[in-house]
């Protein structure tokens, strides 16, 4: 089978030393110490009365929230190097004066960082088990929100990857991938609320179609659905919708992930095409 | 074997590489010297794919280097003259990720591994640490690197430079086992005297354009058309450079530190008579030899002695 050397290397490298054990250590620390902070405000009085489903599902909705900002955290910050960091390391050359394409190069390096995000995923498996013990979520439910996970993560790290391969230096593509995390996430909100609040008001029922391509939208509609609620449950402007915000009888997460593997795809050739340095060129000429 | 024709590479106005041409037969090595910034790099870049010209052609074995980059790429090895390496990788593991990229089996790389640390007398150091190596090992290592998957040209941009005496007599003679492994290197220095020693074939290259190109000897003939004398005196150095200039033979005197340097049009017979004109007068000649024009001088004289940063 034949293996992509990039994804080996850097899988070798990044696994090697203390560095990697100190990331998931610290990720599960946190993770740990969040869900039983969460446990412990609702389960306190767990032997004094009965148990409650609907505490499950807010223990679960607390538990995936933090993994879903923990990895939207670690996953840019593993790919925003990526690229950037090579060619910092004056190393990027030697890469690309070999045989491999430069697609790749950046297949290899965001699956790199990806399985490294995945080793967190499975990882944080035995805390995100808790919730069974209560009963109220099932298995192909948490599946499908590490599936989620997967994507979101292999989005983030394609923006990192991006910003990586059009910015020279780590430090300025990883405020740029950050700060497009901050606009997927915040920045569509308040510019769907104000296209809103001005053009459409606040009655409005409509599901706002940015809002398709933020992440926690997204995620309020997969775990909407696990509860049987929609997301038109939550009641905000934008969010509603006469199907409960289906476009395309398809639930808003459904959509979402349709727009992450389109961005992703996208991200990816863009890196790719900007990375090869005759190609660009040519382009450019052509183009004058 | 490698062609180039009408080479052209500007950035805006600028032009790092002007209407450059070279061409290098099969088996031999060619010198490429120039000051710094007269584009010798950027030409290697674009022999390699790793810079797109504005116009011209490359081909390597008639094909051409821009529009088959990744076919092409097989076919060379490079060796930039700054490069970095991977932290945490030990030198066998990162010999055998470039084997890797080439798809060479795993029994055959770790012989060619073998093979290439031997070459490059780094055996000793196989489970060192990469980024743990000297400067000198790293471009050692590095050129194994550049080695494979056996390439038949090799792209070498300064592969001594920063490397102390004995790194660089190291160097030289890792290059001079490659040039009777029949290797077709094209090599870019500053040290033009172990270019001198080297190289079959010298290219000068000064802001861009092509000055002088062809054999050692061709280029030797081109620059120096006439001896180049040096003579030095004990004392009465002022009288021995009257003499010098009185006679008609003699052009471009100059004084050195220690010494009078000379351009002679004559044959040996007539530097025989300018010396025993110059002791018959009474001057106490204590060398009068004719000069063997070296690259150093050659360089100095094309480029006109300008370095450009």
């Amino acid at each position: 089978m034949n293996i992509n050397p990039v994804l080996l290397k850097e899988l070798k490298v990044r696994m090697r030393g203390w560095r990697a054990a100190g990331i998931i250590i610290l990720y599960l620390l946190v993770l740990a110490l969040v869900t039983f902070m969460v446990m412990y405000e609702s389960y306190n009085n767990i032997y004094t009365s009965t148990v409650d489903p609907g505490r499950t599902t807010g223990t679960y909705t607390a538990l995936a929230l933090i993994q879903l900002v923990l990895i939207l955290f670690v996953a840019p910050a593993l790919t925003a190097g990526a690229i950037s960091g090579e060619r910092e390391k004056q190393t990027l050359d030697l890469l690309l004066c070999t045989k491999l394409s430069t697609r790749s190069i950046v297949l290899g390096k965001l699956l790199a960082s990806m399985s490294q995000v995945l080793l967190l995923i499975v990882a944080s498996l035995p805390i995100f088990s808790v919730i069974f013990m209560f009963g109220g979520i099932s298995i192909a439910e948490v599946a499908q929100l590490f599936a989620f996970y997967i994507i979101i993560a292999i989005t983030a790290g394609s923006i990192g990857i991006f910003y990586s391969c059009y910015l020279k230096r780590t430090t300025a593509a990883t405020v740029m991938t950050y700060g497009t995390g901050a606009f997927l996430i915040l920045g569509t909100f308040f510019i769907s609320y104000f296209y809103i609040g001005v053009f459409l008001g606040w009655d409005y029922q409509g599901f706002f179609p940015l809002l398709y391509t933020n992440p926690m939208v997204g995620f309020a509609s997969l775990l909407g659905d696990q509860f049987g609620y929609g997301i038109g449950s939550i009641g905000l402007p934008g969010l509603r919708g006469s199907t409960d915000g289906r476009l395309l009888g398809l639930s808003p997460w459904v959509v979402h992930v349709a727009f992450d593997f389109v961005l992703t795809a996208v991200l990816i050739a863009l890196s790719a095409r900007k990375l090869n340095p005759v190609r660009v060129k040519r382009t450019r000429r052509n183009a004058a | 074997m490698l062609e180039i024709k009408n080479l052209v590479k500007s950035y805006g106005r600028y032009l790092a590489v002007n209407n450059l041409s070279l061409e290098i037969p099969e088996g031999e090595i060619y010198g490429f010297v120039g000051p710094n910034g007269a584009g010798k790099t950027t030409t290697m870049k674009i022999i390699c794919g790793l810079l797109a010209a504005t116009s011209g052609e490359v081909r390597l074995d008639g094909v051409d280097v821009t529009r088959n980059s990744n076919k092409i790429k097989e076919s060379i090895g490079y060796m930039p003259d700054f490069f970095g390496v991977y932290d945490d990788l030990k030198v066998t593991e990162y010999l055998e990720f470039y084997a890797s990229i080439y798809k060479i089996k795993d029994k055959e790389k770790k012989k060619i591994t073998n093979d290439l640390l031997e070459l490059v007398d780094l055996t000793q150091k196989r489970d060192a640490y990469v980024d743990s190596l000297s400067r000198g090992m790293k471009q050692r290592l590095c050129l194994a690197r550049a080695l494979i998957h056996n390439p038949k040209l090799l792209v070498l941009d300064e592969p001594a430079s920063g490397l102390d005496p004995r790194a660089r007599i190291e160097m030289k003679e890792i290059l001079r086992n490659l040039r009777e492994m029949g290797k077709t290197i094209l090599i870019s220095s500053h040290i033009l005297s172990e270019l001198a020693e080297l190289c079959t074939h010298i290219g000068i290259i000064d802001s861009g354009r092509m000055v002088v190109s062809g054999s050692v000897s061709e280029i030797m003939q081109k620059v120096y058309s006439h001896r180049v004398l040096r003579i030095k005196v004990s004392a009465r150095v002022d009288e021995a450079e009257l003499i010098l200039k009185e006679n008609p033979l003699i052009s471009k005197l100059s004084r050195m530190e220690d010494a009078l340097q000379a351009g002679f049009e004559g044959s040996e017979e007539d530097m025989s008579r300018l010396l025993a004109a110059l002791v018959g007068k009474g001057i106490p000649v204590v060398t009068f030899s004719q000069l063997d024009g070296n690259l150093e001088d050659v360089f100095m004289r094309v480029t006109k002695g300008e370095e450009k940063q």
